[in-house]
């Protein structure tokens, strides 16, 4: 019997949306993301990859994962959500903006919440491809449930001017 | 001939401008008009590490001194996609005239199908240490105004 597809809850500054995991597509991601969860961080916004908000794992919710699918130009659309890891001594330039942890090493989740999205510096730069074990890994693990809330896309694109907001993702089901 | 020098401050840091007129002369010449600019200040969010403030519409940027490459301290004028500026701007609003800078290494100016060339029109001469410390802290805590005048 096929399972009830797995729901997560993004709570961005008291504004919500709902997103629903690839677990066919992308298992083992699915799993690791859900098997952390909740987790509360503040997210930033997207200087590369336009608009997407970034929730960086920390501590003990860092995941280290396989590569699980390929990465092709137009990989991301607006509403996805994907895990992305860079090691230390990958990220180029300084990272002031970011926390000490980011700084040695990404491991953060990443939520495209409009148009254009994983476009700009990202798609083409040479050194973020192509995605290798241990270096680069790019998952796509769940998409934001449509219609994407417009009070939550705004709340992202507040980010820009705003600064951090705080984030929870959590488990969600209905009732 | 010494360059014309002027002041930039984004939020509490400041810096110096050196204006590239030889090779910008009349890029120059047009930021000289508009000049004190104070906008709101906005980070890329697609080209790195760039600060930059909307300048009028009616501002004509001349195509000259144009360059892919840009690099840390760059002073440029170019069009913006407006795509990348705001969400809710109407279909026929394509671009916009933009002044900006680059603070650290890790950026490229894009256009919406690639790299974008863009007007150097200056480069900051001094106090740029200063910037990439103001720039990383209002990505943090929400941006303020930038200004530009003559120093």
């Amino acid at each position: 019997m096929k399972r009830t597809a797995r729901r997560i809850l993004l709570d961005l500054d008291g504004t919500r949306a709902t997103a629903t995991l690839y677990d066919e597509f992308a298992p083992k991601t699915c799993e690791a993301a859900w098997n952390i969860l909740p987790v509360t961080g503040r997210a930033i916004h997207a200087n590369w990859s336009g608009r997407e908000i970034m929730l960086h794992l920390e501590g003990e919710k860092v995941l280290r994962l396989p590569q699980e699918m390929k990465v092709r130009s137009n990989f991301v659309t607006e509403g996805d959500i994907t895990y992305f890891y860079r090691a230390s001594q990958m990220s180029r330039g300084k990272q002031l903006a970011y926390s000490a942890q980011f700084q040695r090493e990404l491991s953060e989740f990443a939520i495209f919440y409009g148009s254009p999205a994983g476009e700009g510096l990202s798609a083409y730069d040479p050194a973020r491809t192509p995605y290798k074990e241990g270096v680069h890994v790019l998952n796509k693990f769940a998409t934001l449930d449509r219609p994407i809330p417009e009070e939550f896309r705004l709340k992202c694109e507040a980010l820009r001017g705003e600064g951090l907001k705080p984030l929870t993702v959590s488990r969600y089901s209905e009732g | 001939m010494l360059a014309a020098r002027l002041n930039l401050r984004l939020g509490g840091a400041e810096a110096v401008v050196e204006l590239a007129e030889r090779d910008a002369p009349k890029t120059s010449k047009l930021l000289l008009s508009l000049l004190p600019v104070e906008e709101r200040a906005r980070h890329a969010m697609e080209s790195g590490r760039e600060v930059y403030v909307v300048l009028g519409e009616s501002v004509d940027i001349p195509e000259e001194n144009q360059t892919i490459y840009q690099t840390v301290g760059d002073v440029l004028m170019y069009y913006k996609p407006s795509v990348f500026i705001e969400p809710g701007w109407p279909e026929y609003a394509n671009e916009k005239p933009v002044l900006s800078w680059v603070y650290e290494r890790d950026t490229a100016i894009m256009g919406t199908y690639g790299p974008l060339a863009t007007n150097v029109v200056g480069k900051i001469a001094r106090g740029l240490d200063k910037l990439q410390a103001e720039a990383p802290r209002m990505r943090r805590e929400g941006f303020g105004t930038m200004k530009l005048s003559r120093l």
